[in-house]
């Protein structure tokens, strides 16, 4: 059974740096060009990010992010440069549409702070299993309930994806059309939709109930089977990276 | 010292500490149902009795099973009557996770006892021991132990949505295990597994009764329950018709009218009217065979 996660595996020196700094470093990257008075700290960030993906080596894996995301950006790109209010300057023509200036600059402003958080992001994802980030948040106070939730759900999709499998393909076994046509498959729907709910209310139930007895909902403090996942140099690092935040507020501030 | 009402005066104290479960006057309704599931049930198990329980569907096993744990009435709701004592401990007034220190529970579904949030088999049984705060050191310990124990050790890299449902439920018992509680309650436990599973389950489970863990089974299987109970229990209609031996139980006229057929050898003895000296029917194979030669000699 597959979980619904990005990690990919990997031994560069990303994979040793613990999830709470890689969330520092996601917040620092995100706040950073927003709150600098000047555009070139983005290309700043935006660099850092791709650095530390060159060198973690997973560009591979953030390509189709990133490709994905620039068929929307194109979108903003054209009704920014079209279509934004203060539009004043003409910068070219294509047949009868004009783009200007200050669209695409601000579409360019856009597009930066979306790769910002997508490079920062994957950073996080693709070098990160999802238990590891969720272990981390739980041993720094976040309710085990939440942490419990956010983990599951990503194995249990894909089982309850099995599950629609195998009851399509019962379905399928006593003549039910499940392909072909549109009508065909909205008809075909139904039959299906209605097992795979009521299979999915009552495995939880199951679920709930062995989770109670294996003392899920104990008031004892939990204690965990991995040891704290500390890299030598996270003290520092977020140390650094706040004061990066503190020093661009204040360069906010008194600019 | 405090002697709940809930024991008999004639029980001596002796009886009072041995008794790890006190069931007394047990009636249960589920929500918006009008039958009761569980009709005046009393009975007492010692520690390390392995009980098996049998009888029809809707006989109230699954919900008796369910009301030693606690998830009856804590967690249906439901109208609840009378008492459960687990090692004095009264299970209406305790929450499930107090008695899960106590009494361990493993389903019928091996698919649904899978936390689904660890990605390894040695995380997943590390998942009870964890909600008990237990020590790194002694979560490995019992982790070890219990892989072993179900024999399973091989799988412990593994993702527990890619074992087999016989895998998975060995899983699950291991995760019970793992918590040492006083008292494992199974509710079909073997269901999925194939006979070889099966057997190895109910060994593990039966040393386990003999190192002192009190054992509660529910299973249809009863050529097992016949050879590892000290007692069973036969069901019916959310009643208890008879708690007692195997021999005496299987020995019964009337096992078909509670939708029970009697073990193999006991229905080959009956046939041809072979008893043992206190006029009941063989229910293991060994026996029958005892029996046998001593009729020959």
């Amino acid at each position: 059974m597959k979980s619904i996660s990005l990690y990919v595996p990997g031994k560069t020196f990303i994979y040793k740096i613990d999830p709470i700094t890689k969330l520092f470093y996601i917040a620092v990257a995100i706040i950073i060009p927003i709150v600098a008075p000047a555009q070139i700290v983005s290309y700043i960030c935006l660099a850092v990010s791709l650095l530390i993906i060159l060198f973690g080596k997973i560009i591979k894996k953030v390509l189709p992010i990133i490709s994905f995301s620039a068929i929307i950006l194109v979108t903003v790109v054209i009704i920014q440069g079209l279509f934004k209010l203060d539009n004043k300057t003409p910068m070219f023509s294509i047949g009868p549409l004009t783009f200007y200036k200050e669209g695409l600059s601000y579409a360019l402003v856009i597009c930066m702070r979306v790769f910002n958080i997508l490079f920062a992001f994957s950073i996080l994802v693709l070098t990160t299993k999802p238990s590891d980030l969720i272990e981390s948040l739980v041993r720094k106070g976040l309710s085990p309930k939440i942490g419990y939730v956010l983990d599951s759900v990503l194995q249990i999709i894909p089982e309850m994806t099995a599950t629609m499998s195998t009851i399509t393909d019962a379905q399928r076994s006593r003549g039910l059309e499940t392909e072909g046509k549109l009508s065909t498959r909205i008809k075909a729907f139904f039959p299906l939709i209605g097992p795979v709910v009521m299979n999915s209310l009552v495995a939880t139930r199951e679920r709930a109930m062995a989770l109670e007895v294996r003392g899920f909902n104990s008031k004892r403090e939990k204690s965990f089977l991995n040891e704290e996942f500390k890299s030598p140099y996270s003290r520092v690092l977020q140390w650094t990276l706040t004061l990066l935040l503190i020093l661009t507020i204040l360069w906010r501030i008194l600019s | 010292m405090d002697i709940d009402p809930a024991f008999n005066l004639n029980d001596t104290l002796e009886d009072i500490i041995m008794n790890k479960i006190v069931v007394e006057n047990l009636k249960y309704r589920y929500p918006l149902t009008e039958e009761l599931a569980l009709n005046d049930i009393s009975f007492e198990v010692n520690e390390g009795e392995f009980i098996g329980i049998i009888g029809e569907n809707l006989a109230g096993k699954s919900t008796l099973c369910q009301s030693l744990v606690g998830l009856v009435p804590h967690f249906y709701g439901g109208a609840y009557g009378g008492k459960v004592l687990i090692d004095g401990m009264e299970v209406l007034k305790s929450e499930i996770s107090d008695i899960a220190l106590k009494v361990g529970m493993v389903f019928q579904n091996p698919f649904t006892q899978v936390t689904g949030s660890k990605l390894t088999v040695y995380e997943e049984i590390a998942f009870g021991l964890e909600n008990m705060g237990l020590e790194r050191s002694e979560m490995i310990e019992r982790i070890d132990y219990a892989l072993s124990l179900l024999d399973i050790y091989k799988f412990k890299d593994r993702n527990p949505f890619d074992l087999s449902g016989g895998q998975m439920q060995r899983m699950a018992i291991a995760g019970i295990i793992a918590m040492k509680p006083e008292i494992i309650v199974l509710d079909e436990p073997t269901s999925q597994l194939d006979p070889q599973g099966s057997e190895e389950v109910f060994k593990a489970i039966q040393d386990l009764s003999h190192e002192g863990i009190t054992v509660i089974m529910v299973e249809h299987k009863i050529e097992k329950i016949a050879k590892y109970s000290d007692r069973v229990m036969l069901m019916h209609k959310g009643s208890i018709v008879d708690f007692d031996t195997p021999k005496k139980i299987f020995s019964k006229d009337d096992l078909e009218k509670y939708g029970v057929i009697a073990p193999a050898f006991t229905r080959i003895c009956k046939a041809f009217d072979v008893k043992d000296d206190n006029g009941l029917y063989p229910v293991t194979l060994d026996e029958a065979y005892d029996v046998v030669v001593n009729v020959n000699e």
